[in-house]
């Protein structure tokens, strides 16, 4: 078995009498799901709400707004990671150094942190993706090892403190609300946002990743200059999570090198919510974007209807869960069995 | 326009390549003839610059030419339709034609490339949806798709690996159809191929390899089929297979009745005796590999009745196949037959409860079961240890059948495609052997693609078009005209 | 040519079968001497209180290596949810420890850690979810779901008794170290001896094979996150015991060096190989690095760095003995 993210492809060339399960399929495909799960969880909240004035309110949009800027950079370089077959395991790690780095570096010049944490991003992410490709090693063990160096350098830098930020300004700037729905925060990532779905659509780039992430090897032959789409993906990804951090931090007017937010497992769920597929070839920053608004609107929606904090936890587990076993190669046939044996039962 | 001279390449102690030359003038369609490991895949290497040559010289109208990577032939007009086709099937069709093409720019949605694309797919005689996903499509229409991306590069050669391989009858047609046009638009085609009818049908001259030389070259029409296969095997055809049995009563053995699997085979009954080989004859997605599939347990959507001996079989399900010793060697014994472990551990792979006690295994005993198993086909005992990927093509087909060995009664060997990927010189061994079980008493069923094979091996042919048995012939009767007529365009149900 | 994971370097029941041995296991022979000496070299490295100290770290670590080692034999790489496994049998086990006895507790910790754990399994082993996915998804529900049941609360054990019994020593080792090694031996008996084992690298190696010659998949998967869960189990009573407590925070890194060790040891992420000992073995490597760095002046923050390169470092070393 050759594996090169955490996925794998059952392909058949075959065209077995599939039609019962045609709509339904129709229905779950990865394009239209993101954006029908964030209609269900919308009326469901707004349905538990039961017109209590706490869902759809501007103070919801805000907080999902913010809370998607904490981890939406980082699915959004995950996700890319995840549609050409890799994954990436370090973006917590790079995450929680971008923001000490940013601290640590830019309590003179803000943007000076921020240019640290970008420059240390792109590091990090340059060197994971080399090593993929010139060693052919998976991506798995490879960003392992870079979770744990990130981590581990975000402690030696602080030695082992959480830092405070100077630039309280700044941090209050950051989170103003513009517009009623907006702030600086989530500006920054909706804009990057738009940029990512812009080159998607409108240019070679896109075509070539989902190339990458469908079928390596014709790719390459093909002439797609595959090692240099995986570099650039893994640094994209790391430059996401260092600016994510930064922001945060910035935000928080404080680092901590054991990270300020969990981002792994959101941005996980986030990106296979948005139609991104563990085995690679699927996804596309649009339906990253619905993912990530999804999740954080369950969030907020929790929040807003004064649920314990234990929920969130909970119905994260539970969201991946189902999503996991949607996407589970052998479901389709377990579920043809099944159906069988209750027929001759 | 293409001339290869000496080209010689060697893969450390194996010589792939010898001494090739060959020619090819625009709007002519060659063919490539030769068996398994006789250096058509090397050539092909070299000439899609993926390996460098040892020695020799090719010349592209008449100048030298150094092919040093994949983007340099793509540069010099040569491309190639592999076995493996070079698609994303997440992407359309009309991505997939543009796919690595340096001619597109960044932004590239413009008018310009879909008008191109429709045009190639047209000048192949098809009219797809652009923006189709090419995992939306057959085998035979990715090929056209792939054939269309080589037009848009302003492939002056190209290269066809095998191209009607996994094809069905209509679509084979259409290929040849679409080699006809390219040869009109001044073409020059390489036609890599084991089908000799197609060789005739629809190329204009043939080169043979043989052990990494070219052993002969001619013009299609001055060479006849006997000619081209003595030249490619290179020994008289009968010395490959060994005697058949003799004609007579035998036990029954396996039955199948009324086997019915959706999607790929109607109602198919046959008897596959002991003491014989069976074969059944088809063409890819025809249903002859679903069959052994089935009996072997693979297929859970499978009914009718299989009767072993008089006892009966239980289709979609695992049961009882290690236990009356039926051994299932898949076509992609890659994925489905060997584990990446220790040629003892394949050996042993269905039988190690029998070497246990509550749980736990015996490892002398394990060992003592591996090296019978070893000797009994043929492998050499102190391999024992080494990794199961490390051994040829041939001996880790043998590792498959020793798997229905070790029973107490001789079990049944159910078999798709005995010798693919086996190189020339083991597979006159792997059809000893296969004889030898039978003698034996065991039962066996196989399905092959390789009619030489089919006819040089069997006892009994049945043929198979789209899920139905046309003919069975048994013996002396077998013969391959006939069985290519009935898989590929059978006119009636001939009675057997 | 490389001395694989044959029979021959199993239990020590068959012929040692030599060959000539491959230039990475030369390098891997080499390293190990060479870190040897260093550790041996370096002053106070032998002294009472950090060698106990390295050995308890390997202990609670290795145990969970351990678990790590059957998922990632199974061709599940590796789970992110056994920490979380260890910290809720450490929970169970002072609870019932508290209420019930010490074999009571023992097993309701154990039997809570494989049926957490083993329920991953289920998913994993019928229908082939991806196992990353569900163990990232059970380690947050167990986080979330413990939060509502022990309110973020440590747990204390109160009877007296068992303090000193826990904390003694066996042969100048510490008690956690002599069950480490049983585990050890346990977990390689269990690899190398039974039928269990056998098809747990069949299908580990080639799991379409393997069902296409109709091993029980599906049961041999659960039963690899089964004694993955015993394992973490006894991680997790171990931590307990050491503490005297238990909170849900136990083991909340473990995972990362749980499969740090694994991959340094040898075993390929890919499935179908390895064993205890190459587990023992870069259990007792990555220990041993982290303590000489700690002798030697580094602070604790350079732990986790100098791990995470090791990590780099060895997963490069070993990738020229992938198959292509």
């Amino acid at each position: 078995m050759s594996e090169q993210g955490i996925g794998s492809r059952e392909r058949s060339e075959l065209q077995p009498a599939r039609a019962q399960a045609d709509w339904l399929r129709r229905l779950s495909s990865p394009g239209l799901r993101p954006f029908l799960v964030f209609a269900v969880v919308l009326a469901g909240l707004a349905l538990v709400d039961a017109g209590g004035g706490r869902i759809l309110t501007g103070v919801t949009v805000f907080s999902t707004l913010q809370s998607s800027s904490t981890f939406g950079l980082v699915a959004l370089g995950l996700g890319l990671t995840m549609v050409i077959g890799e994954f990436d395991l370090s973006v917590s790690g790079v995450f929680g150094l971008g923001g000490c780095v940013a601290v640590l570096y830019g309590n003179d010049s803000a943007a000076f942190g921020i240019a640290c944490a970008l420059g240390v991003g792109v590091a990090f992410g340059v060197v994971q993706g080399l090593i993929v490709t010139r060693f052919a090693i998976g991506s798995v063990p490879v960003t392992l090892g870079g979770l744990l160096t990130a981590n581990g350098l975000a402690y030696v830098l602080t030695t082992n403190r959480t830092l405070s930020f100077d630039n309280i300004d700044l941090a209050l700037a950051l989170n103003e609300t513009i517009a009623g729905i907006f702030s600086i925060r989530s500006l920054v990532t909706i804009a990057f946002f738009a940029i990512a779905v812009f080159i998607y659509a409108a240019t070679r780039i896109g075509r070539d990743l989902i190339a990458t992430g469908s079928n390596r090897r014709a790719a390459l032959v093909s002439g797609v200059g595959v090692g240099r789409i995986v570099v650039s993906s893994f640094a994209f990804s790391s430059t996401m999570s260092a600016l994510g951090g930064a922001l945060l931090s910035y935000s928080l007017a404080s680092a901590s090198p054991a990270g300020l937010a969990d981002v792994l497992v959101p941005a996980i769920t986030a990106a296979i919510l948005g139609g991104v597929s563990l085995a690679g070839g699927v996804g596309n920053p649009l339906g990253l974007a619905a993912g990530v608004i999804t999740l954080s609107l369950l969030r907020s929606g929790f929040n807003a209807l004064g649920v314990p904090p234990y929920v969130n936890d909970v119905a994260s587990g539970l969201i991946l869960f189902a999503v996991a076993i949607a996407d589970a190669p052998y479901l389709l046939r377990r579920l043809m069995a099944a159906t069988a044996w209750l027929r001759r039962a | 326009m293409l001339d290869v001279e000496h080209l010689a390449k060697s893969y450390g102690p194996i010589k792939a390549l010898r001494d090739v030359s060959l020619s090819l003038a625009a709007g002519e369609v060659r063919a490539v003839c030769g068996e398994n490991g006789a250096g058509k895949s090397t050539l092909m290497r070299v000439l899609m610059g993926v390996s460098r040559p040892d020695a020799g010289t090719i010349r592209l109208d008449g100048g030298a030419v150094s092919i040093d990577s994949p983007q340099q032939a793509q540069r010099l007009g040569i491309a190639l339709v592999a076995q493996e086709l070079s698609l994303a099937p997440d992407l359309s069709i009309l991505d997939n034609i543009w796919l690595g093409n340096r001619a597109v720019p960044l932004f590239h949605r413009r008018k310009e490339f879909r008008r191109r694309a429709a045009e190639a797919l047209t000048l192949l005689g098809v009219d797809y949806g652009l923006d189709t996903p090419v995992s939306r499509l057959t085998m035979g229409q990715r090929q056209i798709v792939e054939i269309a991306r080589m037009l848009v590069r302003d492939a002056r050669i190209l290269i066809l690996d095998e191209p009607t391989a996994t094809l069905s009858d209509v679509e084979i047609e259409r290929m040849m159809s679409t080699l006809r046009s390219l040869r009109t638009q001044g073409k020059g085609v390489l036609y890599v191929t084991h089908r000799l009818g197609e060789v005739f049908e629809i190329c204009d001259s043939v080169t043979v390899l043989r052990n990494g030389a070219n052993v002969g070259s001619a013009a299609v029409g001055q060479i006849d089929r006997a000619r081209l296969i003595a030249l490619m095997l290179g020994r008289s055809f009968t010395d490959m297979y060994p005697a058949a049995a003799a004609e007579g009563a035998c036990d029954r053995g396996l039955e199948i009745r009324d086997l019915h699997i959706p999607g790929s085979v109607a109602r198919l009954s046959l008897i596959a005796p002991r003491g014989r080989i069976t074969c059944i004859a088809g063409q890819v997605g025809a249903g002859a590999s679903a069959v052994t599939r089935a009996v072997a347990g693979l297929v859970p959507s499978a009914t009718g009745t299989v009767l072993l001996d008089g006892t009966p079989l239980q289709l979609g399900s695992l049961s009882q196949r290690v236990r009356r010793n039926i051994a299932f060697v898949s076509e992609d014994r890659a994925a489905e037959g060997i584990f990446n472990r220790s040629v003892l551990e394949n050996l042993v792979a269905s039988r190690v409860t029998d070497h246990a006690s509550c749980g736990f295994v015996s490892w002398p005993s394990l060992r003592r079961f591996a090296a019978q198993l070893c000797a009994e086909v043929t492998v050499d005992r102190g391999r024992l240890g080494a990794q199961a990927f490390d051994l040829s093509g041939g001996n880790q087909q043998k590792l498959l059948f020793a798997r229905a060995l070790g029973g107490s009664k001789p079990g049944v060997i159910l078999i798709n495609e005995p010798t693919r990927g086996v190189d020339v010189g083991a597979r006159a061994e792997i059809y000893r052997l296969l004889r030898e079980f039978c003698q034996r008493g065991y039962v066996l069923l196989m399905t092959s693609s390789d009619l030489e094979e089919v006819v040089g091996i069997s006892d009994t042919v049945l043929t198979l078009y789209r899920g139905e048995i046309v003919s069975t012939y048994q013996h002396s009767r077998i013969d391959m005209t006939d069985i290519l007529a009935d898989i590929t365009h059978p006119v009636t149900t001939k009675a057997a | 040519m490389t001395v694989g994971e044959t029979p021959s370097a199993g239990r020590g029941i068959t012929r040692l079968r030599l060959r000539p041995p491959s230039r990475l296991f030369l390098v891997r022979i080499v390293v190990m001497f060479v870190l040897a000496g260093i550790a041996l070299a370096t002053p106070s490295f032998l002294s009472a209180p950090s060698l106990t100290t390295l050995l308890t770290t390997i202990s609670f670590v290795g145990c969970l290596a351990a678990a790590m080692t059957f998922i990632t034999i199974s061709g599940n790489i590796m789970s992110f949810a056994l920490g979380a496994a260890a910290a809720v049998s450490a929970m169970v086990f002072v609870v019932v420890l508290n209420a019930a006895g010490y074999a009571t507790a023992v097993i309701a910790a154990l039997a809570a850690g494989a049926a957490v754990t083993a329920a991953q399994g289920c998913l994993v082993g019928f229908l082939r979810t991806n196992p990353i996915i569900v163990s990232i998804a059970a380690n947050v529900l167990i986080y979330g779901v413990a939060q509502r049941v022990t309110n973020n609360e440590t747990v204390q054990i109160g009877d007296a008794f068992l303090h000193s019994l826990l904390k003694g020593k066996v042969f100048e080792a510490p008690v956690e170290f002599i069950v480490f090694l049983a585990v050890i031996a346990l977990g390689q008996a269990v690899l190398s001896l039974t039928v269990f084992g056998r098809n747990l690298f069949y299908v580990g190696s080639g799991l379409r094979a393997a069902e296409t010659i109709g091993l029980p998949t599906v049961r041999t998967t659960i039963g690899a996150y089964l004694w993955a869960g015993l394992f973490a189990a006894v991680t997790g009573i171990l931590l307990a015991s050491r503490f005297h407590q238990a909170n849900m925070e136990f083991a909340l890194r473990y995972d990362y060096d749980a499969i740090a060790a694994v991959l340094v040891g040898g075993t390929a992420i890919q499935g179908g190989n390895g064993s205890m000992l190459r587990t023992l073995v870069g259990v007792a490597a990555v220990s041993t690095i982290q303590v000489v760095l700690l002798l030697y002046g580094f602070r604790e923050e350079w732990r986790l760095f100098i791990t995470g390169l090791i990590v780099v470092a060895v997963v490069i070393l070993y990738s020229s003995r992938q198959r292509q």
